[in-house]
Protein backbone atom coordinates (compact mmCIF):
# COMPACT_ATOMS: atom_id res chain seq x y z
CA UNK A 1 0.00 0.00 0.00
CA UNK A 2 1.72 3.55 -1.05
CA UNK A 3 -0.37 5.75 1.10
CA UNK A 4 -0.91 5.20 5.13
CA UNK A 5 -3.94 4.80 5.71
CA UNK A 6 -4.16 4.70 9.48
CA UNK A 7 -6.03 7.73 10.52
CA UNK A 8 -3.80 10.96 10.74
CA UNK A 9 -1.86 11.38 13.93
CA UNK A 10 -4.93 13.82 15.06
CA UNK A 11 -7.25 12.35 17.31
CA UNK A 12 -9.30 8.84 17.66
CA UNK A 13 -12.10 8.83 15.49
CA UNK A 14 -15.34 8.70 16.85
CA UNK A 15 -15.89 5.34 16.37
CA UNK A 16 -12.86 4.27 18.02
CA UNK A 17 -14.67 5.67 21.34
CA UNK A 18 -17.50 3.61 20.67
CA UNK A 19 -15.70 0.20 20.00
CA UNK A 20 -14.50 1.19 23.80
CA UNK A 21 -17.97 1.46 25.13
CA UNK A 22 -19.06 -1.80 23.88
CA UNK A 23 -15.56 -3.38 25.23
CA UNK A 24 -16.44 -1.85 28.42
CA UNK A 25 -20.40 -2.94 28.17
CA UNK A 26 -19.66 -6.71 27.09
CA UNK A 27 -16.81 -7.07 29.82
CA UNK A 28 -18.99 -5.69 32.02
CA UNK A 29 -21.61 -7.97 31.43
CA UNK A 30 -19.16 -11.19 31.22
CA UNK A 31 -18.54 -10.11 35.12
CA UNK A 32 -22.16 -9.54 36.28
CA UNK A 33 -23.05 -12.58 34.37
CA UNK A 34 -20.18 -14.36 36.36
CA UNK A 35 -21.40 -12.66 39.57
CA UNK A 36 -25.21 -13.99 39.00
CA UNK A 37 -23.93 -17.60 38.38
CA UNK A 38 -21.99 -17.42 41.57
CA UNK A 39 -24.76 -15.93 43.69
CA UNK A 40 -26.96 -19.04 41.63
CA UNK A 41 -29.43 -15.91 40.45
CA UNK A 42 -31.95 -16.64 37.97
CA UNK A 43 -34.32 -13.94 37.90
CA UNK A 44 -31.57 -11.32 36.94
CA UNK A 45 -30.03 -13.69 34.49
CA UNK A 46 -32.98 -14.09 32.60
CA UNK A 47 -34.02 -10.70 32.85
CA UNK A 48 -30.43 -9.39 31.25
CA UNK A 49 -31.31 -12.31 28.71
CA UNK A 50 -34.09 -10.65 27.88
CA UNK A 51 -32.38 -7.48 27.54
CA UNK A 52 -30.06 -8.81 25.33
CA UNK A 53 -32.26 -9.93 23.53
CA UNK A 54 -34.69 -7.24 22.67
CA UNK A 55 -31.05 -5.08 22.09
CA UNK A 56 -30.84 -7.21 18.52
CA UNK A 57 -34.33 -6.07 17.88
CA UNK A 58 -32.88 -2.26 18.65
CA UNK A 59 -29.75 -3.24 16.10
CA UNK A 60 -31.63 -3.90 13.68
CA UNK A 61 -34.26 -0.67 14.00
CA UNK A 62 -30.79 1.03 14.05
CA UNK A 63 -29.50 -0.31 11.04
CA UNK A 64 -31.93 1.09 9.84
CA UNK A 65 -32.73 4.43 11.25
CA UNK A 66 -28.94 5.08 11.55
CA UNK A 67 -27.30 4.14 8.72
CA UNK A 68 -29.76 4.31 5.97
CA UNK A 69 -31.84 7.09 7.35
CA UNK A 70 -34.98 5.10 7.39
CA UNK A 71 -37.58 4.87 10.20
CA UNK A 72 -39.34 1.49 10.94
CA UNK A 73 -42.31 1.65 12.98
CA UNK A 74 -42.75 -2.19 12.12
CA UNK A 75 -39.70 -3.96 12.58
CA UNK A 76 -40.88 -6.15 15.06
CA UNK A 77 -42.53 -7.85 12.19
CA UNK A 78 -39.33 -9.07 11.81
CA UNK A 79 -38.64 -10.45 15.57
CA UNK A 80 -42.03 -11.80 15.43
CA UNK A 81 -41.27 -13.75 12.21
CA UNK A 82 -38.40 -15.52 14.07
CA UNK A 83 -40.09 -15.88 17.14
CA UNK A 84 -42.79 -17.75 15.67
CA UNK A 85 -39.85 -19.64 13.26
CA UNK A 86 -38.08 -20.92 15.65
CA UNK A 87 -40.72 -22.04 18.27
CA UNK A 88 -43.04 -23.69 15.55
CA UNK A 89 -39.30 -25.32 14.40
CA UNK A 90 -37.85 -26.40 17.94
CA UNK A 91 -41.89 -27.75 19.25
CA UNK A 92 -43.18 -29.38 15.69
CA UNK A 93 -40.07 -30.26 13.75
CA UNK A 94 -36.65 -30.37 15.93
CA UNK A 95 -35.70 -29.41 19.19
CA UNK A 96 -32.26 -28.01 17.78
CA UNK A 97 -30.96 -24.39 18.05
CA UNK A 98 -29.26 -24.80 14.80
CA UNK A 99 -32.10 -25.85 12.89
CA UNK A 100 -33.69 -23.15 14.28
CA UNK A 101 -31.69 -20.36 13.73
CA UNK A 102 -31.14 -21.59 9.89
CA UNK A 103 -34.62 -21.69 9.65
CA UNK A 104 -35.38 -18.53 10.92
CA UNK A 105 -32.40 -16.85 8.60
CA UNK A 106 -34.17 -18.58 5.24
CA UNK A 107 -37.56 -17.72 6.02
CA UNK A 108 -37.04 -13.79 7.14
CA UNK A 109 -34.32 -13.44 3.60
CA UNK A 110 -37.06 -14.26 1.78
CA UNK A 111 -39.64 -12.93 3.50
CA UNK A 112 -38.12 -9.72 4.06
CA UNK A 113 -36.81 -9.34 0.49
CA UNK A 114 -41.05 -9.54 -0.19
CA UNK A 115 -40.96 -7.01 2.80
CA UNK A 116 -38.82 -4.56 1.35
CA UNK A 117 -39.68 -4.79 -2.02
CA UNK A 118 -43.22 -3.09 -0.81
CA UNK A 119 -41.39 -0.86 2.09
CA UNK A 120 -38.89 0.53 -0.43
CA UNK A 121 -41.15 1.62 -2.65
CA UNK A 122 -41.61 4.77 -0.84
CA UNK A 123 -39.18 6.92 1.61
CA UNK A 124 -39.37 9.37 4.86
CA UNK A 125 -42.51 9.31 6.64
CA UNK A 126 -44.36 6.54 4.39
CA UNK A 127 -41.39 4.19 4.84
CA UNK A 128 -42.82 4.17 8.34
CA UNK A 129 -45.90 3.84 7.64
CA UNK A 130 -45.68 1.41 5.55
CA UNK A 131 -43.33 -0.55 8.09
CA UNK A 132 -45.83 -0.31 10.65
CA UNK A 133 -48.67 -1.14 8.07
CA UNK A 134 -47.07 -4.49 7.35
CA UNK A 135 -46.70 -5.47 11.34
CA UNK A 136 -50.04 -4.60 12.01
CA UNK A 137 -51.25 -6.22 8.94
CA UNK A 138 -49.23 -9.61 9.92
CA UNK A 139 -49.69 -9.53 13.42
CA UNK A 140 -53.61 -9.73 13.01
CA UNK A 141 -53.06 -12.71 10.43
CA UNK A 142 -51.20 -14.08 13.44
CA UNK A 143 -54.02 -13.41 15.91
CA UNK A 144 -56.40 -15.20 14.22
CA UNK A 145 -54.81 -17.95 12.47
CA UNK A 146 -55.23 -20.81 15.11
CA UNK A 147 -52.58 -23.09 14.14
CA UNK A 148 -50.16 -20.50 15.36
CA UNK A 149 -52.02 -20.52 18.06
CA UNK A 150 -54.23 -17.25 17.63
CA UNK A 151 -54.02 -15.04 20.59
CA UNK A 152 -52.91 -17.31 22.81
CA UNK A 153 -49.69 -17.41 21.25
CA UNK A 154 -47.50 -20.89 21.07
CA UNK A 155 -46.84 -22.60 23.95
CA UNK A 156 -45.13 -25.62 24.81
CA UNK A 157 -41.90 -25.10 23.19
CA UNK A 158 -39.82 -27.72 24.53
CA UNK A 159 -36.52 -26.53 26.86
CA UNK A 160 -33.56 -27.56 24.26
CA UNK A 161 -29.77 -28.31 24.46
CA UNK A 162 -27.58 -26.41 22.21
CA UNK A 163 -24.15 -28.17 21.47
CA UNK A 164 -21.43 -25.25 20.74
CA UNK A 165 -18.88 -28.13 19.71
CA UNK A 166 -16.19 -27.07 22.84
CA UNK A 167 -19.44 -27.08 25.25
CA UNK A 168 -23.03 -27.56 25.63
CA UNK A 169 -25.30 -25.13 27.04
CA UNK A 170 -28.61 -25.90 28.47
CA UNK A 171 -30.82 -23.19 27.47
CA UNK A 172 -32.86 -24.01 30.90
CA UNK A 173 -29.62 -23.04 32.87
CA UNK A 174 -30.27 -18.73 33.86
CA UNK A 175 -26.21 -18.46 33.46
CA UNK A 176 -25.26 -20.97 30.61
CA UNK A 177 -28.21 -19.11 27.94
CA UNK A 178 -27.28 -15.83 29.44
CA UNK A 179 -23.63 -16.16 27.79
CA UNK A 180 -25.09 -17.77 24.86
CA UNK A 181 -26.77 -14.87 24.00
CA UNK A 182 -24.17 -12.38 24.87
CA UNK A 183 -21.83 -14.02 22.57
CA UNK A 184 -24.36 -13.69 19.77
CA UNK A 185 -25.60 -10.37 20.54
CA UNK A 186 -21.06 -9.43 21.10
CA UNK A 187 -20.66 -11.49 17.74
CA UNK A 188 -23.80 -9.45 16.08
CA UNK A 189 -22.29 -6.27 17.49
CA UNK A 190 -18.94 -7.21 16.02
CA UNK A 191 -20.21 -8.49 12.81
CA UNK A 192 -22.32 -5.58 11.81
CA UNK A 193 -19.95 -2.78 13.14
CA UNK A 194 -17.34 -4.15 10.65
CA UNK A 195 -19.70 -4.06 7.96
CA UNK A 196 -20.88 -0.66 8.64
CA UNK A 197 -17.23 0.34 8.54
CA UNK A 198 -16.61 -1.08 5.50
CA UNK A 199 -17.77 0.35 2.00
CA UNK A 200 -21.20 -1.25 2.41
CA UNK A 201 -21.76 0.72 5.62
CA UNK A 202 -20.16 4.03 4.18
CA UNK A 203 -22.87 3.48 0.83
CA UNK A 204 -25.57 3.45 3.62
CA UNK A 205 -24.38 6.72 5.60
CA UNK A 206 -24.21 8.27 2.43
CA UNK A 207 -27.65 7.86 1.52
CA UNK A 208 -28.69 8.96 4.89
CA UNK A 209 -27.09 11.68 4.42
CA UNK A 210 -28.14 12.13 1.01
CA UNK A 211 -29.65 9.36 -1.32
CA UNK A 212 -29.91 11.75 -4.41
CA UNK A 213 -26.35 12.49 -5.02
CA UNK A 214 -25.22 8.56 -4.26
CA UNK A 215 -26.34 7.25 -7.94
CA UNK A 216 -23.74 9.59 -9.17
CA UNK A 217 -20.57 7.84 -7.71
CA UNK A 218 -22.27 4.84 -9.66
CA UNK A 219 -24.15 3.21 -6.17
CA UNK A 220 -27.52 2.38 -6.89
CA UNK A 221 -29.33 3.32 -3.71
CA UNK A 222 -32.17 1.31 -4.13
CA UNK A 223 -30.16 -1.97 -4.16
CA UNK A 224 -28.30 -0.63 -1.00
CA UNK A 225 -31.74 -0.08 0.48
CA UNK A 226 -32.65 -3.03 0.18
CA UNK A 227 -29.92 -5.04 1.22
CA UNK A 228 -29.96 -3.12 4.19
CA UNK A 229 -33.61 -3.94 5.26
CA UNK A 230 -32.83 -7.32 4.57
CA UNK A 231 -30.18 -7.12 6.41
CA UNK A 232 -32.16 -5.85 9.50
CA UNK A 233 -34.78 -7.78 8.79
CA UNK A 234 -32.33 -10.98 9.68
CA UNK A 235 -30.56 -9.19 12.75
CA UNK A 236 -34.07 -8.65 14.13
CA UNK A 237 -35.40 -12.53 13.45
CA UNK A 238 -32.32 -14.14 15.13
CA UNK A 239 -32.84 -12.23 17.88
CA UNK A 240 -36.36 -13.25 18.36
CA UNK A 241 -35.62 -16.91 17.64
CA UNK A 242 -33.96 -16.65 20.64
CA UNK A 243 -37.08 -15.77 22.61
CA UNK A 244 -38.91 -18.99 22.60
CA UNK A 245 -35.92 -20.72 23.93
CA UNK A 246 -35.61 -18.12 26.68
CA UNK A 247 -39.24 -18.17 27.85
CA UNK A 248 -40.84 -21.35 26.35
CA UNK A 249 -44.01 -19.67 24.27
CA UNK A 250 -44.43 -16.91 22.00
CA UNK A 251 -47.38 -14.64 21.80
CA UNK A 252 -48.46 -12.34 18.72
CA UNK A 253 -48.19 -9.34 21.35
CA UNK A 254 -44.34 -9.55 20.31
CA UNK A 255 -45.51 -8.77 16.75
CA UNK A 256 -47.21 -5.18 17.82
CA UNK A 257 -46.79 -1.96 17.54
CA UNK A 258 -45.98 -2.00 21.67
CA UNK A 259 -42.51 -4.09 20.93
CA UNK A 260 -41.80 -2.05 17.52
CA UNK A 261 -42.23 1.50 19.27
CA UNK A 262 -39.91 0.36 22.40
CA UNK A 263 -37.25 -0.89 20.06
CA UNK A 264 -37.17 2.82 18.42
CA UNK A 265 -37.06 4.51 21.65
CA UNK A 266 -34.23 1.93 23.19
CA UNK A 267 -32.55 3.22 20.14
CA UNK A 268 -32.93 7.08 20.38
CA UNK A 269 -32.08 6.56 24.47
CA UNK A 270 -28.90 4.47 23.64
CA UNK A 271 -27.48 6.42 21.16
CA UNK A 272 -29.12 6.66 17.28
CA UNK A 273 -26.35 5.50 14.74
CA UNK A 274 -23.75 3.66 17.21
CA UNK A 275 -25.17 0.02 17.18
CA UNK A 276 -23.83 -0.35 20.57
CA UNK A 277 -26.07 2.50 21.86
CA UNK A 278 -29.42 0.62 20.87
CA UNK A 279 -27.98 -2.44 23.66
CA UNK A 280 -26.64 -0.47 26.58
CA UNK A 281 -30.11 1.11 26.05
CA UNK A 282 -32.30 -1.67 26.24
CA UNK A 283 -30.23 -3.16 29.37
CA UNK A 284 -31.13 -0.19 30.88
CA UNK A 285 -34.69 0.48 29.90
CA UNK A 286 -35.50 -3.54 30.50
CA UNK A 287 -33.73 -2.53 33.81
CA UNK A 288 -35.55 0.64 34.49
CA UNK A 289 -38.96 -1.22 33.61
CA UNK A 290 -38.22 -3.84 36.46
CA UNK A 291 -37.52 -1.70 38.89
CA UNK A 292 -40.02 0.90 38.52
CA UNK A 293 -42.14 -1.66 37.84
CA UNK A 294 -41.77 -3.06 41.77
CA UNK A 295 -43.03 0.48 42.69
CA UNK A 296 -45.99 1.61 40.61
CA UNK A 297 -47.85 -0.42 38.28
CA UNK A 298 -48.35 3.11 36.46
CA UNK A 299 -44.40 2.64 35.36
CA UNK A 300 -45.21 3.42 31.74
CA UNK A 301 -46.01 7.23 33.32
CA UNK A 302 -42.51 7.55 34.62
CA UNK A 303 -40.73 5.53 31.62
CA UNK A 304 -42.32 7.96 29.23
CA UNK A 305 -41.26 11.03 31.15
CA UNK A 306 -37.59 9.71 31.73
CA UNK A 307 -37.92 9.05 28.15
CA UNK A 308 -39.06 13.10 27.25
CA UNK A 309 -36.17 14.15 29.52
CA UNK A 310 -33.77 11.89 28.11
CA UNK A 311 -33.99 12.84 24.40
CA UNK A 312 -34.41 16.61 25.99
CA UNK A 313 -30.72 16.67 28.16
CA UNK A 314 -29.15 13.63 25.45
CA UNK A 315 -30.39 14.01 22.30
CA UNK A 316 -27.26 11.78 20.49
CA UNK A 317 -28.67 9.65 22.77
CA UNK A 318 -26.78 8.19 26.14
CA UNK A 319 -23.55 6.86 23.85
CA UNK A 320 -23.70 10.19 21.33
CA UNK A 321 -23.53 11.73 25.06
CA UNK A 322 -20.12 9.85 26.08
CA UNK A 323 -18.44 9.49 23.29
CA UNK A 324 -16.96 12.86 23.27
CA UNK A 325 -15.73 12.91 26.57
CA UNK A 326 -14.42 9.13 26.00
CA UNK A 327 -12.80 10.46 22.74
CA UNK A 328 -11.22 13.30 24.70
CA UNK A 329 -9.98 10.98 27.33
CA UNK A 330 -8.36 8.04 24.46
CA UNK A 331 -6.76 11.12 23.07
CA UNK A 332 -5.04 12.73 25.99
CA UNK A 333 -6.18 16.35 26.10
CA UNK A 334 -7.56 17.76 22.89
CA UNK A 335 -11.00 18.47 21.85
CA UNK A 336 -12.90 16.57 19.45
CA UNK A 337 -13.23 17.11 16.14
CA UNK B 1 -16.70 10.93 -27.70
CA UNK B 2 -20.09 12.53 -26.52
CA UNK B 3 -22.74 13.23 -28.57
CA UNK B 4 -26.31 15.09 -28.10
CA UNK B 5 -28.66 14.99 -30.74
CA UNK B 6 -31.91 17.48 -31.01
CA UNK B 7 -32.55 16.69 -27.00
CA UNK B 8 -35.87 18.22 -24.97
CA UNK B 9 -36.62 18.07 -21.35
CA UNK B 10 -39.06 19.13 -19.13
CA UNK B 11 -39.69 19.81 -15.48
CA UNK B 12 -43.55 18.94 -15.68
CA UNK B 13 -44.96 20.56 -18.03
CA UNK B 14 -42.91 23.13 -18.59
CA UNK B 15 -40.69 22.78 -21.90
CA UNK B 16 -37.01 23.60 -20.26
CA UNK B 17 -34.61 22.06 -23.34
CA UNK B 18 -35.70 22.78 -26.62
CA UNK B 19 -33.55 20.60 -28.97
CA UNK B 20 -30.16 21.17 -27.95
CA UNK B 21 -27.50 19.32 -29.92
CA UNK B 22 -23.65 19.50 -28.80
CA UNK B 23 -20.79 17.28 -29.11
CA UNK B 24 -17.20 16.73 -27.42
CA UNK B 25 -13.86 15.18 -27.89
CA UNK B 26 -11.43 13.53 -25.71
CA UNK B 27 -9.07 16.35 -24.71
CA UNK B 28 -11.43 19.42 -24.99
CA UNK B 29 -12.46 21.36 -22.61
CA UNK B 30 -16.65 22.43 -23.83
CA UNK B 31 -18.37 25.07 -21.92
CA UNK B 32 -22.13 26.13 -21.60
CA UNK B 33 -22.34 29.67 -21.59
CA UNK B 34 -26.08 31.79 -20.88
CA UNK B 35 -27.81 33.66 -18.11
CA UNK B 36 -29.63 32.06 -15.27
CA UNK B 37 -31.90 30.00 -15.72
CA UNK B 38 -31.44 29.02 -19.77
CA UNK B 39 -31.31 25.55 -19.04
CA UNK B 40 -27.44 24.78 -18.72
CA UNK B 41 -27.81 22.63 -15.63
CA UNK B 42 -30.54 20.81 -16.74
CA UNK B 43 -28.61 20.03 -19.81
CA UNK B 44 -26.04 18.48 -16.96
CA UNK B 45 -28.51 16.70 -15.32
CA UNK B 46 -30.02 15.14 -18.30
CA UNK B 47 -26.53 13.69 -19.40
CA UNK B 48 -25.66 12.44 -16.19
CA UNK B 49 -29.61 10.93 -15.92
CA UNK B 50 -30.73 12.98 -13.02
CA UNK B 51 -33.73 14.08 -15.56
CA UNK B 52 -35.27 11.80 -18.06
CA UNK B 53 -34.80 13.45 -21.37
CA UNK B 54 -38.47 13.66 -23.17
CA UNK B 55 -36.76 12.80 -26.71
CA UNK B 56 -33.60 13.19 -28.26
CA UNK B 57 -29.92 11.34 -28.00
CA UNK B 58 -27.19 11.25 -25.57
CA UNK B 59 -24.34 8.98 -26.80
CA UNK B 60 -21.31 8.48 -25.21
CA UNK B 61 -18.84 6.57 -26.89
CA UNK B 62 -21.47 5.62 -29.69
CA UNK B 63 -23.78 3.88 -26.80
CA UNK B 64 -27.34 6.00 -26.29
CA UNK B 65 -27.32 6.57 -22.51
CA UNK B 66 -30.42 9.18 -22.51
CA UNK B 67 -32.67 7.91 -19.74
CA UNK B 68 -30.93 5.54 -18.21
CA UNK B 69 -30.56 5.36 -14.77
CA UNK B 70 -27.70 7.79 -13.09
CA UNK B 71 -25.40 5.15 -11.42
CA UNK B 72 -25.26 2.99 -14.91
CA UNK B 73 -24.04 5.94 -16.42
CA UNK B 74 -21.45 6.88 -13.99
CA UNK B 75 -20.36 3.51 -14.35
CA UNK B 76 -19.75 3.61 -17.70
CA UNK B 77 -16.97 6.52 -16.78
CA UNK B 78 -19.03 9.54 -17.00
CA UNK B 79 -18.22 11.70 -13.74
CA UNK B 80 -19.87 14.68 -12.46
CA UNK B 81 -18.84 17.74 -9.71
CA UNK B 82 -22.46 19.36 -8.81
CA UNK B 83 -23.33 23.01 -8.13
CA UNK B 84 -23.69 21.86 -4.34
CA UNK B 85 -20.54 20.01 -4.01
CA UNK B 86 -22.46 17.68 -1.52
CA UNK B 87 -19.84 16.31 0.47
CA UNK B 88 -21.30 13.61 2.75
CA UNK B 89 -21.51 14.59 6.39
CA UNK B 90 -20.65 11.40 8.88
CA UNK B 91 -17.82 10.34 6.42
CA UNK B 92 -14.11 11.31 7.02
CA UNK B 93 -12.52 12.95 3.45
CA UNK B 94 -10.72 9.82 2.51
CA UNK B 95 -14.15 7.65 3.52
CA UNK B 96 -15.51 10.43 1.36
CA UNK B 97 -12.91 9.30 -1.65
CA UNK B 98 -13.17 5.79 -0.97
CA UNK B 99 -16.88 6.22 -2.21
CA UNK B 100 -15.50 7.53 -5.45
CA UNK B 101 -13.73 4.20 -6.45
CA UNK B 102 -17.27 2.56 -7.35
CA UNK B 103 -17.28 4.92 -10.12
CA UNK B 104 -15.99 3.67 -13.72
CA UNK B 105 -16.83 -0.05 -13.94
CA UNK B 106 -14.14 -2.83 -14.78
CA UNK B 107 -11.40 -1.37 -12.44
CA UNK B 108 -9.06 -3.68 -10.81
CA UNK B 109 -8.49 -3.31 -6.93
CA UNK B 110 -5.03 -2.13 -7.76
CA UNK B 111 -5.97 0.32 -10.11
CA UNK B 112 -8.56 1.95 -7.71
CA UNK B 113 -5.77 2.08 -5.21
CA UNK B 114 -3.40 4.12 -7.67
CA UNK B 115 -6.33 5.99 -8.01
CA UNK B 116 -6.98 6.90 -4.51
CA UNK B 117 -3.61 7.10 -4.11
CA UNK B 118 -2.42 9.59 -7.10
CA UNK B 119 -5.67 12.02 -6.04
CA UNK B 120 -3.97 12.05 -2.28
CA UNK B 121 -0.49 13.35 -3.98
CA UNK B 122 -1.87 15.88 -6.32
CA UNK B 123 -4.21 17.26 -3.07
CA UNK B 124 -1.98 17.48 -0.22
CA UNK B 125 -4.14 19.08 1.75
CA UNK B 126 -6.85 16.39 1.74
CA UNK B 127 -4.21 13.87 2.25
CA UNK B 128 -2.84 16.31 5.50
CA UNK B 129 -6.76 16.32 6.62
CA UNK B 130 -7.92 12.84 5.63
CA UNK B 131 -9.01 11.40 8.65
CA UNK B 132 -11.12 14.59 9.27
CA UNK B 133 -14.58 14.90 8.57
CA UNK B 134 -15.83 15.75 5.15
CA UNK B 135 -17.93 18.47 6.26
CA UNK B 136 -15.27 20.24 8.74
CA UNK B 137 -13.34 21.32 5.37
CA UNK B 138 -13.87 25.23 4.07
CA UNK B 139 -15.80 25.46 1.36
CA UNK B 140 -13.01 25.53 -0.84
CA UNK B 141 -11.45 22.62 0.36
CA UNK B 142 -14.81 20.78 -0.02
CA UNK B 143 -14.77 21.74 -3.66
CA UNK B 144 -11.75 20.27 -4.12
CA UNK B 145 -12.92 17.69 -2.19
CA UNK B 146 -15.74 17.21 -4.76
CA UNK B 147 -13.36 17.20 -7.61
CA UNK B 148 -10.93 14.64 -5.97
CA UNK B 149 -13.98 12.06 -5.32
CA UNK B 150 -14.83 12.30 -8.78
CA UNK B 151 -10.94 12.14 -10.38
CA UNK B 152 -11.14 8.88 -8.15
CA UNK B 153 -13.42 7.31 -10.05
CA UNK B 154 -11.48 7.35 -13.51
CA UNK B 155 -13.87 9.21 -15.68
CA UNK B 156 -13.38 10.13 -19.21
CA UNK B 157 -16.39 12.28 -19.34
CA UNK B 158 -16.38 14.90 -16.36
CA UNK B 159 -19.49 17.15 -16.12
CA UNK B 160 -18.47 20.41 -13.77
CA UNK B 161 -21.34 23.13 -12.70
CA UNK B 162 -20.06 26.01 -11.18
CA UNK B 163 -17.54 24.63 -9.62
CA UNK B 164 -16.13 28.18 -8.61
CA UNK B 165 -19.04 30.01 -7.30
CA UNK B 166 -18.30 31.84 -3.84
CA UNK B 167 -14.31 30.61 -3.68
CA UNK B 168 -11.62 32.60 -3.34
CA UNK B 169 -9.70 34.37 -5.76
CA UNK B 170 -6.74 31.72 -4.77
CA UNK B 171 -9.11 28.57 -5.19
CA UNK B 172 -10.70 29.49 -8.44
CA UNK B 173 -7.17 29.12 -9.71
CA UNK B 174 -6.52 25.97 -8.48
CA UNK B 175 -9.56 24.90 -9.63
CA UNK B 176 -8.77 25.95 -13.06
CA UNK B 177 -5.50 24.58 -12.92
CA UNK B 178 -7.31 21.27 -12.27
CA UNK B 179 -9.56 21.34 -14.93
CA UNK B 180 -6.35 22.16 -17.50
CA UNK B 181 -4.67 19.16 -16.03
CA UNK B 182 -7.71 16.86 -16.57
CA UNK B 183 -8.29 18.45 -20.12
CA UNK B 184 -4.29 17.49 -20.71
CA UNK B 185 -4.66 13.98 -19.43
CA UNK B 186 -7.44 13.44 -22.22
CA UNK B 187 -10.76 13.83 -20.45
CA UNK B 188 -13.47 15.55 -22.26
CA UNK B 189 -14.72 18.20 -19.55
CA UNK B 190 -18.12 19.97 -20.35
CA UNK B 191 -18.11 23.04 -18.13
CA UNK B 192 -20.90 25.17 -16.83
CA UNK B 193 -19.36 28.54 -15.05
CA UNK B 194 -20.88 32.07 -14.61
CA UNK B 195 -17.07 33.67 -14.55
CA UNK B 196 -16.73 33.72 -18.16
CA UNK B 197 -13.76 35.44 -18.52
CA UNK B 198 -11.86 32.88 -16.45
CA UNK B 199 -14.11 30.12 -18.09
CA UNK B 200 -13.22 31.06 -21.56
CA UNK B 201 -8.99 30.66 -21.05
CA UNK B 202 -9.35 27.25 -20.33
CA UNK B 203 -12.43 26.38 -22.87
CA UNK B 204 -11.90 24.71 -26.76
CA UNK B 205 -15.19 25.06 -27.91
CA UNK B 206 -18.35 26.77 -26.26
CA UNK B 207 -22.23 27.06 -27.01
CA UNK B 208 -24.43 30.04 -25.90
CA UNK B 209 -27.53 28.61 -24.39
CA UNK B 210 -31.03 30.88 -24.72
CA UNK B 211 -34.35 29.44 -23.53
CA UNK B 212 -33.14 25.70 -23.76
CA UNK B 213 -31.70 25.97 -27.14
CA UNK B 214 -28.09 26.32 -28.13
CA UNK B 215 -27.91 29.75 -30.07
CA UNK B 216 -24.47 29.55 -31.33
CA UNK B 217 -21.47 27.86 -31.28
CA UNK B 218 -17.70 28.49 -31.54
CA UNK B 219 -13.88 28.56 -30.72
CA UNK B 220 -12.39 30.49 -27.47
CA UNK B 221 -9.77 30.95 -29.63
CA UNK B 222 -11.64 32.65 -32.43
CA UNK B 223 -11.41 36.72 -31.12
CA UNK B 224 -14.74 37.40 -33.31
CA UNK B 225 -16.67 34.32 -31.41
CA UNK B 226 -15.67 35.15 -28.30
CA UNK B 227 -16.76 39.24 -29.01
CA UNK B 228 -20.09 37.46 -30.54
CA UNK B 229 -20.40 35.63 -26.84
CA UNK B 230 -19.95 38.29 -25.15
CA UNK B 231 -22.38 40.21 -26.61
CA UNK B 232 -24.83 37.67 -26.29
CA UNK B 233 -24.93 36.83 -22.44
CA UNK B 234 -23.93 40.56 -22.08
CA UNK B 235 -21.01 40.20 -19.47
Amino acid sequence: MLIDRAPAPTLPRARDAVHAIAVLFFTAALALGALGWWAGDSFYLRLATEALIFAGLAMSVDILLGYTGLLSLGQALWFGVGAYTSAVILRDVAASFWLAMGATLVVTTLAGTVGGLIANRVKGVYFALITFGLAQVVAKVVYNTRELGASDGLIGVPEITIPLGFATVDAANPAGFFLLVLALVALLYAGLAYLMDAPFGRTLIAIRANEKRVPFLGFNPLVHRMLAYVLAANVAALAGALYPMLRGFVSPELLFFQTSGNAVITVIVGGVGTLIGPVVGSVLLTALRSVVGTWTEHHLIVIGVLFMLSVVVMPKGLVGAVRPWLQRRLSGSESPR
Amino acid sequence: MLEITDLHAHYGLSHVLQGVTLTGAAGEVVSLFGRNGVGKTTIIKTIAGWVRPTSGSIRLDGADIGGRPADRICRMGLGIVPEDRRIFPGLSVLENLELGLHQTAGRSRSEKREALDRVLERFPRLKERRAQMGTTLSGGEQQMLAMARVMVGAPRVLLIDEPTEGLAPMIVDEIFGIITTLRDQGLLILLVEQNVHRAIAVTSRFYAIERGQVVFTGSAANADDRERLFGTIAV
